[in-house]
Formats: C-alpha cells, structure tokens, sequence
C-alpha cells in the first residue's frame, strides 16, 4: 500500500476498499515487466471486485510474462476528496503506483451511467481527458465491454476499443506495444494506426472522421488511413471449453456484490428479446461441457473456500445440459456445504426438480422477468412467456414453502398502452391468487409479491434500437397509473427513476458531439451517477443545455430506418437487417421461435463457435 | 503426512480427513495471529468473514453446530479497531477430527498472506476472560516533536481525572482514562523526530481501553495533529496481552 495513502485511510469511510494486500492478487517484478497494465472499473471496489469480466482479463494479462495487470477503481466522494486535498494522484492496488506511471489504462464500460466515472478517474490520475491530448508518454487509454458496442459519446476521450471478448485482443495489443517499443519504433500515433490495421477488433475512433447532415443525422464515417478497415469485426471466443480459466480469484477481505464462486456456464442467449442488447451482442450462443465446468467449479471453489457457486449466462436455464451440470455439481458441494444459486431464471423452464437443486445448505430468493404485463405486449418484445408459465412456476415456490416472489417488468415499451400497465397489477394479483390456490403453502405465512418496474431505453444492436423512449412525463404518468391499480397490501411496487433512464438513453445512442457535455460533467464533479445519491437529473440538463445539447435528439425520437446509426461502424455479429425484420415483427405482434427451435437468420453464425445452436455455424 | 497429501486435491484432501473417526468432543484449537500493514483496515466482521473461507481453503476439519443452518463457531479474543496493527490476537476455532496443531497452522499460514498469519497454534489452557492488560507500541509523528513535548504528553496521560467521552451500547458516557493506564512510557526519539509511546492498558470486557482514546486526549490536550496528514500521523501496535498477574496470556 502507498505509506501517502496509508495516512488517510484513518479518516474516510469503508478504507478497506483501498487498503489492498488481498489474497491471490499478482505481484511482480517492475524491472522485469515490459508493460504494465491499469485495469479499471469506473465504480467502487465493491462492485469491481464481483465482476467475472474483469477477474478473467486479469488472469489473461498476468498470464504473459512481461506484462504486469493491476486493479483501480473508482473511489468513494470522501477519499476523492481526501486525495485532492492532498494531491495524491489515483494508485493502482497491487504496487500503489500511479496510473500516470502505467503502459496502458483499460476501462471496463458496463454501463452508461459510469462514463462519467472513466472521465473522473482520468482526472484523478491527472491525466489529460482527450486522447488528443496525451502525449506518447502518457498510457495508452483502451475501452471494453458492451458499452463498447457504441462507444462514441466516450471515443474522444480513448485512443482504441475492443469490440467484442478480450482474452485474445488485450494480449495481443501488449505484444504489440511491446515489440514496438523493444524495435524503437513506438510513436502513438503509430501504435494506434498498426493496432487498427492488424489486430481485428480494434476501433481507434481518431482514425476515422465523422460527417453530419443538416437535421443533425449522422452522414458518413470515412477511415483515414485506406489500410484500415471500414467496419470493426467483433471478437469471439469460439471454443468456451479450452478459453482461458482464472484459476485463482484476488480474494477481498471486505463485502463485495457477488461474494461467491461465478461459474460462467455459456455466453450468448437463444432468447432475442427485442429490447435486450446482452442478448444480441453476445451472440453467438457457445456452451461449456458440464465435466469442463464441474472441473472449473472444484477448482474456483478450492482457491477461494466461497460457499456458494452462482452458474452465470444471461439464461441459465436455458443451457441444454443444466440438470447434467447440476447432478455433478450436487456430489461435492453438499457435503461442503457450498450452496448453488441460479440466477436468471425462466418461468417456463423453473421445475420441482430444479427448485430442489438449488434449495440445498440456504434457500435462494425467487426472481422472474416476466418485463410486460400482458400477452399482446410480451408477443411485442418476443418474451415468449405465457401467464401460465408464471402461474405454473410460482406455485412450484410457494409449494416448497417460499411466500415471497419478486417480479420485474419494464415499461414505456414500444405500442404500450395503459392496458398492457394495468395488465402489470393484474399479473400481479393472479400470483396472489396463485398462493392461495396452493394446497401444500406454507400456511404460517403471508404471500408478498414485490413488483420492480424499470423503464424501457432504447439501445444499439437491438430491434428496437430506432424507437423513442417514452418522455419523462409519460413515464411518470405510467408509473403513477400503475400505482393507482395497486390496492393489494401484499403486492409492493417499486419503479427505477425514470430521470436516470433518460439520461441513460442519450448517453446510449449518443455520438461523438456528447463529448462536450461530458468534459463538463467531469469538470463540474460528475461522477457515480449510477448512485442514487450522487445522480442529479436538473445538473445534467443544466450540463447538456450549456453544451447545445438537445437531450430529446438522441432519447425521445423515432430514428430513421435508412438513417446512418452512430454504432454502423461496429458488426456485432448481428445483422442490421435482421434487426429490421426483428422490429417489423413486433409491430405485427409476432414471436420469432428461440435459436434453439430455428433460425432465425441473425447472421452470428458466421463467427463460428463451438458447443453453440446455430445450425449454419462454420468452424 | 503432508507432503504425502499434496498430491491430492483439497477436495480429496477434505474427504480423506473427513474419513477419519469423529472426534468424542469437538476439540479447541487456539490459534495466535498478526493482523499488520493493509490488513489493520479490516474490521472485526470483514475478519471473521475472511477466515471462515480460510479454514475452507485449509480443509480443516472444523466443527460445524447442528441445526437448520450449520455454521462454524470461531471465537475472538480482545477487540481490535480498525486501523490498528497487532502481532498479538487470538482466535479459538473447534475441530471434530484428528490435526495436530503444527498442521493446522501449516495449512492455515499456506492461505494467507504475509500481513495475517499465524503465529502459534496450541491447544488452550486458559480463558478469554483472564485476559486483563493488553501492551501497545505507539507512533506519533507530529510538527514539533521534542523532549519536552513528550514529557508534556507524559503529564497529561498521568494526571488523574482525565475525562473523555466513551461510546458504549447504551450510550455515551464520561470516564477517567488515567486509572486504565498501568504503565505509560514516552519518549522523543531524536533520528526520526517522532514520539514513540509504550503502554499497558486495561483490556478487561468491561473496562476495556482502546488506545485511540490516548490519541484523543493528546490531539485534544497537547494540540497535536490537527494538520496535514502527509505530515502528522500515527500508528498502533498490539504487542501482547497479559493475565491480572502480568503474566502474558497464552
């Protein structure tokens, strides 16, 4: 730990977030290391340290010899304050070095509401926020993770992105600022112009110049350089079995967000609900064999001594050999009393069986997304869940003893009406009715159905990528509507603020003209937004007024089909006139069968794959 | 034995032990620890969390209670705060099948880092309730550090009552530190212009003295440390704890 920030810790809340020392982190040698890599995550250590994402990269860093990975994250308003005051630039974890003094800073971009965070750990480390601005002394700045998919609101402020999963970009990246430096012949801008052209998958935003029309569309993006290309190709893994395995974890000794083993079971989703970027840009889908993952989870669970293994993908029930995964899984963990919990599950696949399974050493709380309210909308957004399927499946919770279900819903969802909100209450009151039609309940107990209703945002790479978000005053009227049809005492209603969901839908289709506003946000002390208590929405209407910033441009209009979207410079896999068709079907409240059943022509399968359900896929 | 068991996996590790006959009684096993450097920032709660999983990675066979939710039972002894350093703790853990001591510190020591390690593992003799005085090693570096500053702060720390404001469960209250003070040393330490503190404070449950509360009374009657922190700081070292008879504890 840095002895400067040592002398502070005494004085702010929580200092075990900087304190470092954790066990399983990787120390080495500085003389030794060729190049040395800040991996960031513009939130707090908390939720950092939970991220499977970012446990893995590092792995993959630390796996080269030469290359030394560290973790940064963001600190919490008081050390920010604490540091400033003492000018104590932002430190890395392992050597407590400053970031200035790193090869390459990569951010991890989770979620829009956290690239004011980038910018503000930017500034703490004292580095310039323009990429043109820092000189071939400074680091590198690279960018990752979905938000990467439309990076242009940040990409003045990044030299390069990686589209797509990183276990082969980043290494390759650090060879080749490695031989570049060892050849003499390092120069940023030449770094910047051979990554672009040799590595695929890399998107260095100055390389190309954007033009606009008059209405404010966007009209071309032309490369400067006619060597590199004129689309950025996403990266996959093809083989999940054989990819890189973290098998060792930095353990925290404080609380994190997901203090357990993360066995990440497949990537992709067969699903394709319309409004869901995760389940495009991550396609196509590609399995582990379950003997591969059961391996993985003896291992992880030796190395951390957690006891409880959470299987992640963005649908678990959807991987085609869960009840295979599970068995194995069953034969060691009871006995060491390590408890499995299944996050993201579906109505429709939710079994007695599988409830057994995972109500082991603890019991597991009970979470579905049905996201709409009645079948009409649900067919709209391709959910392809049935009342029936929820009914089914609650009464199968409340049959082992459980009283209490959460559910989640969206709303300002493309041709929603009020019928499809008050169609919320009413699903809400049918599980209700659902307890007391249950025989074997637990009679001791009341049912408490908690209903968390969240605000549709329009994003890149889904079919509804050209709608218009709902404005805040006809959210806000929703939200009130809904309230209103809810009598019951035994159903809670809760709804995300649709202020935040505003901002969040501007930064998501946004361009490069945001980066102004951005700067100012940074400059004016924005950051944490994704807090409740730091989120301020009149500040940020303030920041983007005074940056001739028109908010309902990029939030609240319905975009034109033949219009040049600011992500047409990325391939996600995904096709774009898939996503049309995609959007012409929920107009027609069609459902288009899961990946599984059909395909449906998305055009991931030309990435390839192994262990995946495209049928088409070549290898 | 053990380097016989390292070709086995923990898991096959942890079912080889388990194969062994179940212990009569759970067995106490006392365990002494250092707590230094980064680790000083880690409260009691986030500690005892840590060394759950610990004992996990150790595979020790650790005695879990019986009931609904079976949970091991670990056992601390005096309360350290966060920010302190100490090379003095205990811990007292039970174990239902057959490990020697040396063992268990082994695989426990294998897990951790540097800044938290087992010093002594034995089987216990005595109680948590004997301990009594509990010696730390304080460092102050302050603006104007001298001789006569230490023998100032040596006035103030000896001159009965000397009244501060202790936070308890039930509420605040005043009380005399002076009597919680068995044995006080200072002195300025020219090299390194600081001010370095010996002292032996009561560590009974019921009138238990955390060092920070000397540090509250010397900011407060010496006025030091009220600067920059780049500048002025100090730290606390537990260096042991005694029984009532000034016997060191064990």
């Amino acid at each position: 730990m840095n002895k400067n920030v040592s002398n502070i810790l005494k004085a702010v809340s929580k200092p075990g977030r900087y304190s470092g020392g954790e066990y399983g982190q990787i120390i080495k040698d500085k003389s030794k290391v060729k190049a040395r890599f800040a991996f960031c995550f513009p939130d707090t250590y908390e939720i950092g340290m939970s991220n499977l994402g970012v446990r893995i990269l590092y792995g993959v860093l630390n796996r080269e010899e030469d290359v030394w990975c560290e973790r940064v994250y963001d600190p919490w308003l008081d050390m920010q304050e604490k540091m400033r005051e003492h000018h104590l630039p932002l430190c890395a974890c392992e050597s407590g070095d400053p970031l200035s003094e790193f090869d390459m800073i990569g951010f991890t971009l989770q979620y829009e509401m956290s690239y004011t965070n980038v910018l503000n750990m930017l500034d703490l480390a004292g580095l310039p926020l323009r990429q043109s601005e820092r000189d071939d002394s400074m680091p590198i700045v690279i960018g990752g993770g979905p938000c990467a998919y439309n990076p242009e609101p940040v990409a003045d402020f990044f030299d390069l992105f990686n589209i797509g999963e990183g276990e082969e970009m980043l290494p390759e990246l650090c060879r080749l600022y490695i031989q570049m430096k060892e050849e003499g012949r390092y120069t940023k801008a030449e770094y910047l112009h051979e990554a672009a052209r040799s590595i695929e998958g890399i998107y260095v935003p100055s390389l190309y110049q954007v033009s606009y029309n008059e209405d404010g569309t966007i009209k071309e993006y032309t490369p400067i350089y006619d060597d590199i290309p004129t689309t950025i190709h996403k990266r996959i893994i093809k083989d999940m079995d054989t990819a890189y395995f973290p098998e060792k974890v930095v353990m925290p000794y404080i609380e994190t967000v997901h203090d357990r083993v993360m066995l990440e079971v497949f990537r992709g989703c067969i699903r394709g609900c319309r409004f869901c970027q995760a389940g495009m840009i991550y396609r196509p889908v590609r399995e582990k064999s379950p003997e591969v993952l059961n391996e993985q989870a003896k291992c992880l669970f030796e190395a951390t001594g957690y006891d409880e293994i959470s299987l992640t993908s963005l649908s678990i029930s959807d991987y085609t050999q869960l009840e295979e995964l599970c068995n194995l899984l069953l034969e060691w963990t009871d006995e060491n009393m390590v408890s499995l919990s299944l996050p993201s599950l579906r109505v429709d696949s939710f079994t007695k069986e599988l409830m057994d399974k995972i109500a082991t050493v603890r019991s597991s709380s009970l979470t579905f997304a049905p996201e709409a309210g009645t079948q009409r909308l649900r067919d709209v957004i391709n959910k392809n869940v049935l009342e029936e399927d929820l009914l089914r499946a609650v009464k199968v919770a409340f049959e082992a003893g459980k009283n209490t279900v959460k559910l989640y819903f969206m709303s300002g969802l493309p041709t929603e009406t009020l019928d499809d909100i008050a169609g919320i209450a009413e699903l809400a009151s049918h599980v209700i009715d659902a307890y007391y039609q249950t025989p074997n309940r637990n009679r001791a107990k009341k049912p408490q159905v908690t209903i968390s209703v969240s605000c549709f945002i329009p994003k890149p790479f889904t079919p509804f990528q050209w709608e218009a978000q709902d404005t805040f005053d006809q959210l806000a009227e929703k939200q009130e509507y809904l309230g209103s049809k809810i009598t019951d005492k035994k159903i809670r209603y809760t709804h995300h603020d649709a202020k935040v969901s505003r901002i969040e839908a501007v930064l998501a289709r946004g361009d490069r003209r945001l980066a102004p506003a951005l700067e100012l946000a940074c400059k004016e002390g924005f950051c944490f937004d994704s807090w409740d208590e730091c989120f301020d929405y009149d500040r940020w209407i303030s920041v983007l007024e005074r940056t001739g910033i028109d908010p309902a441009f990029y939030a609240n209009r319905v975009w034109g089909l033949d219009e040049v979207l600011p992500w047409d410079i990325i391939d996600c896999g995904v096709s774009k006139e898939f996503l049309r068709k995609e959007r012409d079907r929920a107009y027609a409240e069609a459902t288009t069968p899961n990946c599984r059943e059909k395909c449906s022509g998305c055009g991931a399968n030309k990435m390839g794959g192994e262990r995946t359900c495209c049928p088409k896929a070549k290898n | 034995m053990l380097s016989q068991s390292e070709k086995l996996s923990k898991l096959e590790e942890k079912k080889r032990i388990l194969a062994l006959p179940e212990l009569e009684r759970p067995r106490t096993v006392r365990l002494k620890f250092r707590k230094v450097g980064s680790l000083q920032y880690i409260s009691h709660l986030d500690l005892q969390r840590t060394f759950m999983r610990v004992l996990t990675r150790a595979c020790l066979p650790v005695w879990y209670t019986k009931g609904f939710n079976p949970h091991a039972k670990l056992v601390f002894s005096t309360p350290l705060s966060v920010g302190a350093q100490s090379e003095y703790e205990f811990l007292d853990l039970r174990i239902d099948r057959e490990m020697s001591t040396e063992e268990i510190m082994k695989r426990l020591n294998r897990e951790l880092t540097e800044e938290l390690q087992i010093t002594e593992a034995y089987l216990p003799k005595s109680d948590f309730s004997e301990i009594a005085w509990a010696t730390y090693e304080i460092e102050i570096c302050t603006e104007h550090a001298s001789e006569a500053l230490a023998e100032q702060m040596t006035k103030v720390l000896t001159t009965a009552p000397l009244l501060l404001t202790k936070r308890t469960k039930a509420g605040e209250k005043e009380i005399d530190i002076v009597p919680l003070i068995h044995e006080i040393k200072i002195r300025f330490n020219e090299n390194d212009a600081t001010i370095g503190i010996s002292a032996t404070l009561s560590a009974t449950t019921g009138e238990f003295l955390n060092p920070e509360m000397l540090i509250t009374a010397l900011k407060r009657e010496c006025s030091i440390m009220s600067g920059d922190p780049m500048k002025e700081w100090y730290t606390i070292l537990r260096t042991s704890v005694m029984k009532a008879d000034f016997t060191r504890f064990r």
